[in-house]
C-alpha cells in the first residue's frame, strides 16, 4: 500500500452504495485502478455499471442525499481525497482533477454567459483579476474552436456539440493533471462525436494531461486510451494495456462485448449481442457476477470469484477459467 | 425590450376594459333601486325617486351609461360619486390607496426577508430538524385566517404587552402588525415554494458542474443555485404581491385603517354600488400592474427569455 | 485505517439525509409491496400510513358528528341567550365559556362547523364540476374554443381572489347560498386550468400515441389513459380548495358578506365579539382555533393524497 501511494494517482477497494425506497444499491463494489502522469486509461461498461459513479467520487461530487456510504482509498500526488476538509477538496478540483459532463444540455449554468462560467473555476484557484480570469477563458474557448465573439452569449445560444466545447474548455482553464471525461461524446451527434474526440485527445496531447475516459463504446477506447479497465456489475473484471484488452481479451464479457461490434474485415450474418441482462444492483450475489450470462459458466462459478488472476502483470482478469485458457 | 414592454401593455388594456364592462353591468342588475339608496332611508314620493333617477342619469338606457362609465374610467380615470354621499370615487380612492399599498408593500418586504432565506435554508438543510420545524411551523401559518391572526397579535402586543398601537394609520408604527398579520400566510407558502424550486435547482448538473469547480458551498450555493431558483420565484412573488393587496381589504378591517379594502367593505355593506365598483376597478387595476411588472422582471432575469426579444429586436432593424 | 475512512466518510456523505431518508422511507416501508401503486388500495394505504392525514381524518369525523349532533348533546342550544350568564368564562357549566348575549360558544362553535364544511365542500363541488368542464373542453378542442374560455376566465385573474369573490357577495347578497356560489364562481379558473393543462399534457404524452398507434379505440384512450392521469391532480386540488373555501367563508363572514347572525359561522363569531377580545379573549381564541385546525386537516388530507397519488409530486 505504501508503494502504490507514491504514485500518481490510484483508486483502492473503492465501494459505494445508494440508497434507493427501501434497498441498498451496490454501485460499486471494490475497485482498484492505478494511473500515471500523462497515462490515459478507458473505464469501458454498460449503462449503470458504476462509471459515473467512480468518476464522481473522485471529485467527491455525488449527489449527497442518496449515498449511503463510500469506502476505499482514492489518492493523488500522496493525498487521499477521501480524508480532505472541504478547503482541500476546493483546492483540488477544478484546479488539480476536473470533469467534463456526459450532458452538455445540462452541464452549463443557463442564467451566466459562458465566459463567465469559465473564468469563475480560474479566478477561483488563481487568485487574479476578473479581467485577467475572463482573458483566460476566452483563450480557452478559442482553444476548443469558439470564437471571442460568442463569448458574451447565454448556454442557450449554443448548439450541443458546442456546449460540449464550452464544457470541455471550462474542464481544462487550470491545466488539471487529471482529466475525468464521463461519456463526453454520448449526448452527441456522430459527426460531432468525432470533432470532440479529435478536440480532447489533440487537447490532452497539448497539455500533457492524465485522463480517465469514460465510455461504453470500444472504438473510442482504441482511438484514444493506453489502458482499459472493463467493469460489469459495479466491478472491474479485466483490466490491461489496450493491446492486452484488444488482442486478448480473456474474461467472457469482454470477449462478448467485442462480439458484439461490428467488424468490416469478417463477414458474419448477424452480431452476436450478450444474452441476459446485467444483475440487479440491489442483490449481494454469491457466485460471479457474470454467472447468468457466461457461456462457460459452470458449478465452481457459483462461489464468488474476488480474485483477479494476473495474466501478464499488467493484464488481471477476474474470472477463474483465464488460467485455463477458455 | 421596449417593444416588448409596450406589447405587454396593450395586452393589459383589453383586459381591463372588459373588467370594467363586467363589473358595471353585474352590479346595474343587483336588486335594489339606487335613486331610492341616495335618497336615503325614510319614505319617498314617485315624484322625488324619479327626480333623483334623472339626475343620477339613471333614465338613460344601460348601453349609453355603461359607455360612459368606461370612457369616463380610461380617459379621466373617473369612477363617478357614491351615491351614499356623493363624494368623488376616484378622490376617496386616491386618498385611501398609500394606505393600502403600504401593507401590500411592507407585507411583501417582509415575505421576502424572511421567507426567501428560510426557504433556501431549509432546502440546503433539507429534511434536517430546522427544515422540519420550520415545515410544521409554516403549514400551520397557511392554516390561519389572517383576521384571526390579526385579532391574536393585537391581545398580545397591543393589550397584554401593550407594545405596538391596535388600530389607526397615524405613523408607521401603525403598520407593524397589520404587516406581521398580512403576511404570515402567504410567508409560509412562500417558504415552501423557495424551498421547492432551491430543491429542485441544487440537485442539476449544472449544480454539480459548479462545484467540481472548486467553487465553495457559498459559491456554489448562492452563485449558480439561487439565481436559477430565483426565476419561477419571482413569479411567485407577483403573486404573492396581488393576494396581499387582496388580504390588506381584510386587514384594514380589522386595524381600522382607512384604505382601499375598508373603503370597499363599508360600500358593500352600505350597497354604495357605485363606490363598490370603482374599488375593485381600482384594485384590478393596481393588480394587472403588478402582474405585468412581474413579467418584465421575469424577462428580464431569464436570458432565455430576454433574448427572444433581444434578437427579434436585432432583426427587424436589420 | 479502512474503519477511519468509512466513519469519516458516511458523516461526509450522509449528513443530514440519513434522517430524511429515514422518514420518507418509513412512509412507504408499511405499505405492501404488492400492492400496486395508484390502484385505490394503494392510494388508501399510504393515506392511512401517514399520521398527519390520519389525524385530520379524525379530526375532521369528530367535529362533522359533534356538529350533527350538537343539538341533541348539548345543554344549551346555539341560540338561546341567557342574560343571567352573559360573558361568563370557560367553567363547567359552559365550558368554552358564554358570549357577549350569554349563549354557550361550545353549542355555536360545534353547530357553527357546519356552515364551514358545507360552505367549503359544496363552492368545492360547485367550481370543480364547472371548471373541470371548461378546462376539459378547451382542452380537447383546442383552437377557438380554447382561446375564448381562457381570456374569458383571464379576467377572473384580474382580481386578488378574496376581492373577486367580495365583489359575487355584493353582487349575490349574504347567506350561506350565496357565499357558496361566490366562492364556488371564483374557484372556476384554478380548476379549468388543471384540467386543461393535464389533457393538454396527457395528450402529448407519448404513451397516447403509442396506444393510438396499436389501434386502441378512443374511448379506451380517454377512460383508462386520460382520465386516470388527469384525475390525481383534481383530487389533491379539491382537498386543498375546501380549506381554502372554508378559510374564505370565515373571511368573508367576518366581513359581514357571508353568513350573518344569528347562524354561529366561526367568522362571524369573531366579528361579533371582536370587540370584546380585551376582556373575554377566550370569546376570539376559540372559533380561531376551530378554524386552524379544520383547515389543517383538509390540508394535511391534501398532502396526503398529493404523495399517494403522484410521488414524482413529492419535493
Amino acid at each position: 500500500m505504501a508503494k502504490t501511494r507514491e504514485n500518481f494517482f490510484g483508486i483502492r477497494h473503492l465501494t459505494v452504495k445508494y440508497h434507493s425506497g427501501n434497498s441498498i444499491i451496490h454501485a460499486v463494489n471494490d475497485v482498484s485502478l492505478e494511473l500515471k502522469e500523462g497515462e490515459t486509461l478507458g473505464l469501458v461498461g454498460e449503462t449503470g455499471a458504476g462509471k459515473t459513479t467512480i468518476a464522481k467520487s473522485i471529485l467527491r461530487i455525488l449527489p449527497e442525499s442518496s449515498v449511503e456510504s463510500v469506502e476505499g482509498d482514492i489518492w493523488f500526488e500522496g493525498k487521499q481525497i477521501l480524508d480532505m476538509n472541504d478547503k482541500e477538496l476546493q483546492a483540488l478540483r477544478g484546479k488539480s482533477i476536473s470533469m467534463i459532463f456526459q450532458d452538455p444540455m445540462t452541464a452549463l449554468n443557463p442564467v451566466k454567459t459562458v465566459v463567465s462560467q469559465i473564468a469563475e473555476g480560474y479566478k477561483q484557484h488563481h487568485n487574479c483579476s476578473k479581467a485577467e480570469a475572463n482573458k483566460r477563458a476566452i483563450e480557452m474557448l478559442e482553444m476548443v474552436g469558439i470564437g471571442a465573439d460568442r463569448a458574451e452569449e447565454y448556454p442557450h445560444q449554443f448548439s450541443g456539440g458546442m456546449k460540449q466545447r464550452v464544457v470541455i474548455a471550462l474542464a481544462l482553464a487550470c491545466s488539471p493533471k487529471l482529466l475525468l471525461a464521463d461519456e463526453p461524446t454520448t449526448a452527441l451527434d456522430v459527426t460531432i462525436q468525432a470533432q470532440v474526440l479529435d478536440l480532447i485527445r489533440d487537447l490532452r496531447n497539448k497539455l500533457g494531461t492524465a485522463m480517465i475516459l469514460i465510455t461504453h463504446d470500444l472504438g473510442v477506447v482504441a482511438e484514444v486510451c493506453d489502458k482499459v479497465a472493463v467493469i460489469y456489475a459495479g466491478r472491474i473484471i479485466e483490466q490491461g494495456t489496450l493491446e492486452d484488452i484488444y488482442d486478448h481479451p480473456t474474461h467472457p464479457y469482454t470477449c462478448g462485448l467485442f462480439g458484439a461490434l461490428p467488424d468490416m474485415e469478417k463477414d458474419v450474418e448477424r452480431l452476436s449481442p450478450i444474452e441476459g441482462l446485467p444483475p440487479d444492483p440491489s442483490v449481494v450475489r454469491e457466485h460471479c457476477d457474470f454467472f447468468e450470462r457466461c457461456p462457460y459458466a459452470c458449478g465452481k462459478c457459483k462461489k464468488f470469484n474476488n480474485h483477479m488472476i494476473e495474466m501478464t502483470p499488467d493484464h488481471l482478469v477476474r474470472c477463474w477459467k483465464a488460467n485455463e485458457g477458455v | 425590450m421596449i417593444r416588448y414592454v409596450v406589447k405587454r401593455l396593450l395586452i393589459m388594456i383589453p383586459t381591463l376594459l372588459a373588467v370594467g364592462i363586467i363589473m358595471f353591468t353585474l352590479m346595474n342588475f343587483v336588486p335594489g333601486d339606487p335613486a331610492q339608496l341616495a335618497l336615503g332611508s325614510g319614505v319617498h314620493t314617485e315624484a322625488e325617486i324619479e327626480a333623483k333617477r334623472v339626475a343620477l342619469g339613471l333614465d338613460r338606457p344601460f348601453v349609453v351609461r355603461l359607455g360612459e362609465y368606461v370612457a369616463n374610467i380610461f380617459t379621466k380615470f373617473d369612477f363617478g360619486k357614491s351615491l351614499i354621499d356623493g363624494t368623488d370615487i376616484k378622490w376617496e380612492l386616491m386618498k385611501r390607496f398609500p394606505h393600502t399599498a403600504k401593507i401590500a408593500i411592507f407585507s411583501i418586504i417582509l415575505t421576502i426577508v424572511v421567507g426567501l432565506p428560510l426557504g433556501i435554508y431549509t432546502a440546503v438543510h433539507a429534511n434536517s430538524v430546522g427544515d422540519r420545524v420550520s415545515l410544521f411551523v409554516t403549514l400551520l401559518f397557511d392554516c390561519m385566517p389572517s383576521f384571526w391572526t390579526a385579532l391574536m397579535l393585537v391581545l398580545l402586543f397591543s393589550l397584554k404587552l401593550k407594545w405596538l398601537p391596535s388600530s389607526g394609520a397615524k405613523s408607521l408604527i401603525y403598520f407593524v402588525l397589520p404587516t406581521i398579520a398580512n403576511s404570515l400566510g402567504g410567508l409560509a407558502g412562500f417558504t415552501r415554494q423557495v424551498r421547492a424550486s432551491m430543491l429542485e435547482v441544487v440537485r442539476s448538473d449544472y449544480v454539480t458542474t459548479a462545484r467540481s469547480k472548486g467553487l465553495s458551498e457559498r459559491d456554489v450555493i448562492y452563485g449558480h443555485a439561487l439565481p436559477n431558483a430565483l426565476i419561477p420565484i419571482l413569479t411567485v412573488i407577483g403573486m404573492r404581491f396581488g393576494s396581499m393587496l387582496g388580504g390588506a381589504t381584510i386587514i384594514e378591517v380589522v386595524f381600522s385603517i382607512p384604505g382601499i379594502g375598508q373603503y370597499l367593505v363599508n360600500s358593500i355593506n352600505n350597497r354604495d354600488y357605485n363606490a363598490c365598483t370603482g374599488g375593485i376597478i381600482f384594485i384590478a387595476f393596481t393588480f394587472a400592474l403588478i402582474m405585468l411588472l412581474t413579467d418584465l422582471l421575469y424577462a428580464f432575469a431569464d436570458p432565455r427569455i430576454k433574448a427572444q426579444y433581444v434578437s427579434s429586436n436585432r432583426k427587424k432593424v436589420k | 485505517m479502512a474503519d477511519e475512512l468509512k466513519n469519516k466518510d458516511s458523516k461526509h456523505h450522509g449528513h443530514g439525509h440519513h434522517g430524511g431518508h429515514g422518514k420518507k422511507g418509513k412512509r412507504h416501508h408499511r405499505i405492501d409491496a404488492s400492492i400496486k401503486p395508484g390502484s385505490a388500495k394503494y392510494v388508501w394505504a399510504s393515506i392511512s400510513h401517514n399520521r398527519g392525514a390520519v389525524l385530520g381524518m379524525i379530526f375532521l369525523a369528530l367535529i362533522i358528528i359533534l356538529s350533527l349532533v350538537s343539538p341533541l348533546i348539548c345543554r344549551y342550544s346555539y341560540s338561546t341567550t341567557d342574560f343571567a350568564a352573559m360573558k361568563s368564562w370557560p367553567s363547567f357549566d359552559h365550558l368554552f365559556g358564554t358570549d357577549d348575549l350569554g349563549r354557550d360558544i361550545l353549542s355555536r362553535v360545534l353547530y357553527g362547523a357546519r356552515y364551514t364544511l358545507i360552505i367549503g365542500l359544496l363552492s368545492t363541488v360547485l367550481s370543480a364540476i364547472l371548471g373541470i368542464i371548461m378546462g376539459a373542453v378547451a382542452g380537447y378542442f383546442g383552437g377557438v374554443i380554447d382561446s375564448c374560455l381562457m381570456r374569458f376566465l383571464d379576467l377572473f385573474q384580474a382580481f386578488p381572489s378574496l376581492v373577486l369573490a367580495m365583489a359575487f357577495c355584493a353582487v349575490f347578497g349574504t347567506g350561506v347560498d350565496k357565499c357558496i356560489l361566490a366562492l364556488g364562481i371564483t374557484g372556476i379558473p384554478g380548476f379549468a386550468r388543471l384540467m386543461r393543462a393535464n389533457i393538454l399534457r396527457i395528450r402529448n404524452m407519448e404513451y397516447i400515441e403509442a396506444a393510438t398507434t396499436i389501434n386502441c379505440p378512443t374511448w379506451k384512450i380517454i377512460a383508462q389513459h386520460i382520465v386516470p392521469n388527469a384525475i390525481s391532480p383534481i383530487i389533491v386540488e379539491i382537498a386543498m380548495s375546501v380549506s381554502r373555501n372554508g378559510l374564505a367563508s370565515s373571511s368573508l363572514s367576518f366581513l359581514g358578506l357571508g353568513v350573518q347572525e344569528p347562524k354561529p359561522e366561526w367568522g362571524q363569531m369573531l366579528a361579533a365579539t371582536r370587540n370584546y377580545i380585551r376582556d373575554f379573549p377566550y370569546m376570539v381564541i376559540i372559533p380561531g382555533i376551530f378554524i386552524v385546525l379544520t383547515v389543517l386537516s383538509f390540508n394535511l388530507l391534501g398532502d396526503a393524497f398529493r404523495d399517494a397519488l403522484d410521488p414524482n409530486f413529492k419535493d
